[in-house]
């Protein structure tokens, strides 16, 4: 009785110490992941899209793990300002010791952010930040994968130059990094080509009124082509500021909106018949008949019945990339730095991946061209 | 040419300084009588705003009737929560408690908002939106007609309202001496409750025909809120006729800022008016006549 007894004590000993060997084992064979996204505020819509990306790419991941490593993210709100964004990094850093951060989408939040990230070590994988700033000089955490300014300007002057024969422009943009830096970028390209910019207009992400400077713009005379950066929010108003005051297509005019990644698909519905004719890029090209593409959009339909946006891609984009890394070995801060950085021809749902020395994505194959059509749908121009 | 530039940046300034005048009126009301900054306020105009966006896409009511739906929301939530918040606060006695609970509410309602509808930004477009009359140069939106005429009607209404009614002049006299008021048989508290439900009234209504023209996220009103404290400082806290004036002023100022010189520009030129006002003028271009009770 007293054998049996201390066997069975013994045993569930054994099981417990088994038990807790493997919950340990589990334990660490977990990636950790934070997310800076912008849950609030006027770029809210970044986060809410990012979060959707992320959450399709864990749960294919974690069905059966990556190397025997599982991935658990933590979100923080970051919400596309400095401020908030180095707040948000630091609590993530101190508390929930990543290996690996993923965000932020505003070029002025990332920016405040690599320092930080570069002090802990800990590997920074940006998609949404245009900034050249975040790559030149940049810092050996840092990672972009998206298209950087000048990669988005330079193509996108040459473009309306050549392709819409565009002579005379006037620049819309946010007065933020992001919004000057891609403004400036597409002024010195389109003017070296022969072009001239009529007007450069910058301003506040608290501006409402756009009727003023759509009244200002129809006062320059003959106009091409208005490259716009701004939110999408801002983005839908002013053009439909530009349609009711007759200066581009969407109102009778002859003017086309260009622009580069910073508006979500369903833009074009949201701002109506005003968007006629609107050309820009997006990070993501849903026509693209890769297989990556083509399940990736099986599966978000699945999962949350809508299309998915270049948001949702580029989010998911990130993880996937880390798992990549994982599955070439990568198991914390340092390893998926290391791997990060020898990425080789890495096929993404947005395009491709392959970094320079800067860490910045060498891969034109992310930039696509979309065109805004009478009924609010769109077509792939396929520049690229 | 110039001319007709300078005839529709102002055409766009009055439109833009109605709505102003509508969001800063709310607030101007609640300091006159009761000497208090309402942060809440920006709040109950994106509340009006998502009010009138809900009433028309989910029952398909007409743009015109989707504003008396966001005017009633804005005087039913501003009754509610001075009912079950401010008042019994400011019986407490200690001032600075209804203060701080309105920067609590605008929190509490921002987030409110935001889980209800969500981070992305609304399209709200009317059927008049799209609608422009276009005459020698000049183009106007029927939305922008609307604005004019429905701001116009209802500041008239509110102006006569506190100039010829017996509660108008009732307000007044509690916004000039409360204690006086009181002991001429005149109820604050009441007074103090109508006050909030027509300020809240009209940020609503301001929300609805805001919210074509602005950006619709749960975080809309902000946008305007700290133009509209410029426009009561400038105008004289706590006078209607003031308000009204210095949010017309500043719609204009904003246009023409943009046609002349750069609308980065806008809040430096419109914030350095504040700071010459508060040097040269601080009572404002009105200034509300009240006792010092010594």
């Amino acid at each position: 009785m007293t054998v049996t007894f201390r066997a069975l004590v013994a045993g569930v000993a054994a099981v417990g110490f088994l038990a807790a060997s493997q919950a340990t084992y589990a334990q660490d064979k977990t990636i950790k992941i934070g997310a800076l996204f912008p849950m609030s505020g006027p770029g809210s819509y970044f986060g809410a899209q990012d979060k959707q990306g992320v959450e399709l790419a864990l749960e294919q991941l974690n069905k059966d793990g990556v190397n025997g490593y599982k991935f658990v993210v933590q979100y923080e709100d970051s919400s596309c300002a400095p401020l908030p964004a180095t707040q948000a990094a630091k609590r993530l850093i101190e508390q929930f010791k990543p290996d690996v951060i993923i965000g932020e989408e505003c070029s002025d939040a990332t920016l405040a952010v690599m320092p930080i990230v570069e002090q802990a070590k800990v590997p920074l994988l940006n998609a949404g930040s245009s900034s050249i700033k975040v790559t030149e000089p940049g810092n050996p955490w840092t990672f972009r994968i998206m298209p950087n300014e000048v990669m988005q300007g330079v193509n996108l002057a040459e473009n309306a130059y050549k392709r819409i024969n565009a002579r005379n422009a006037v620049l819309l943009f946010e007065n933020t990094n992001a919004g000057i830096g891609n403004g400036q970028v597409f002024k010195e390209n389109f003017t070296r080509l022969g072009g001239k910019v009529l007007a450069e207009i910058g301003f506040g992400r608290d501006v409402n009124d756009f009727t003023a400077i759509a009244t200002r713009i129809a006062g320059l005379g003959k106009i091409d082509v208005i490259p716009t950066y701004t939110l999408e929010g801002q983005g839908l108003k002013i053009t439909q500021a530009l349609a009711q005051a007759g200066i581009t297509k969407g109102g009778g005019g002859d003017a086309i909106q260009i622009g580069t990644i910073w508006l979500p698909f369903g833009f074009e519905q949201k701002a109506g018949k005003a968007a006629l004719g609107y050309i820009r890029i997006v990070q993501f090209d849903p026509t693209d008949t890769r297989n990556v593409v083509k399940d990736f959009i099986t599966t978000f339909k699945a999962k949350y019945n809508a299309d998915p946006t270049h948001l949702n891609a580029h989010a998911y984009d990130q993880i996937m990339l880390i798992a990549d890394v994982v599955k070439r070995g990568g198991k914390d801060p340092q390893s998926i730095r290391d791997g990060l950085a020898a990425t080789k021809n890495y096929s993404g749902v947005t395009g491709s991946v392959e970094f320079d020395k800067t860490n910045q994505n060498t891969k034109m194959d992310t930039v696509h061209y979309m065109e805004t059509k009478p009924d609010m749908s769109w077509t792939s121009l396929k520049w690229n | 040419m110039t001319t007709t530039i300078v005839l529709q940046q102002a055409i766009n300034g009055v439109v833009f300084g109605s709505l102003y005048v509508l969001v800063a009126l709310g607030l101007t009301l609640i300091y006159g009588v009761l000497v208090q900054i309402n942060f809440a306020h920006a709040d109950f105009v994106t509340l009006g705003a998502f009010a009138a966006y809900f009433f028309m896409h989910l029952i398909g009511a007409g743009y015109i009737l989707s504003i008396g739906v966001a005017f009633l929301v804005g005087a039913a939530l501003g009754w509610l929560i001075n009912a079950s918040i401010f008042t019994p606060l400011r019986r407490k006695g200690n001032e600075l408690l209804p203060l701080i609970a309105t920067i609590g509410v605008s929190v509490m309602m921002q987030n409110l908002m935001l889980a209800w509808f969500g981070p992305i930004p609304y399209a709200f477009e009317t059927q008049y939106s799209s609608q422009v009359i276009r005459f020698a140069g000049i183009f106007v939106s029927w939305q922008n007609i609307i604005i004019i005429a429905v701001s116009s009607v209802t500041i008239a209404l509110l102006y006569a309202f506190m100039k010829f009614t017996f509660l108008g002049k009732a307000l007044r006299a509690v916004s000039q001496d409360r204690e006086t008021a009181g002991l001429m048989g005149i109820n604050p508290n009441y007074l103090i409750m109508l006050t909030f439900v027509i300020a809240s009234a009209l940020a609503g209504m301001a929300g609805a025909m805001l919210a074509p023209v602005l950006v619709l996220t749960p975080f809309a009103g902000t946008s305007v809120i700290v133009k509209a404290f410029a426009i009561v400082i400038i105008g004289g806290f706590g006078n209607v006729e003031g308000t009204i004036l210095a949010g017309l002023i500043v719609g204009l100022i904003e246009s023409y800022t943009t046609q002349f010189l750069d609308p980065g520009l806008i809040d430096i030129v419109v914030f350095a008016l504040l700071l010459l006002m508060l040097a040269i003028k601080p009572t404002g271009l009105i200034a509300e006549r009240r006792e010092e009770n010594v």
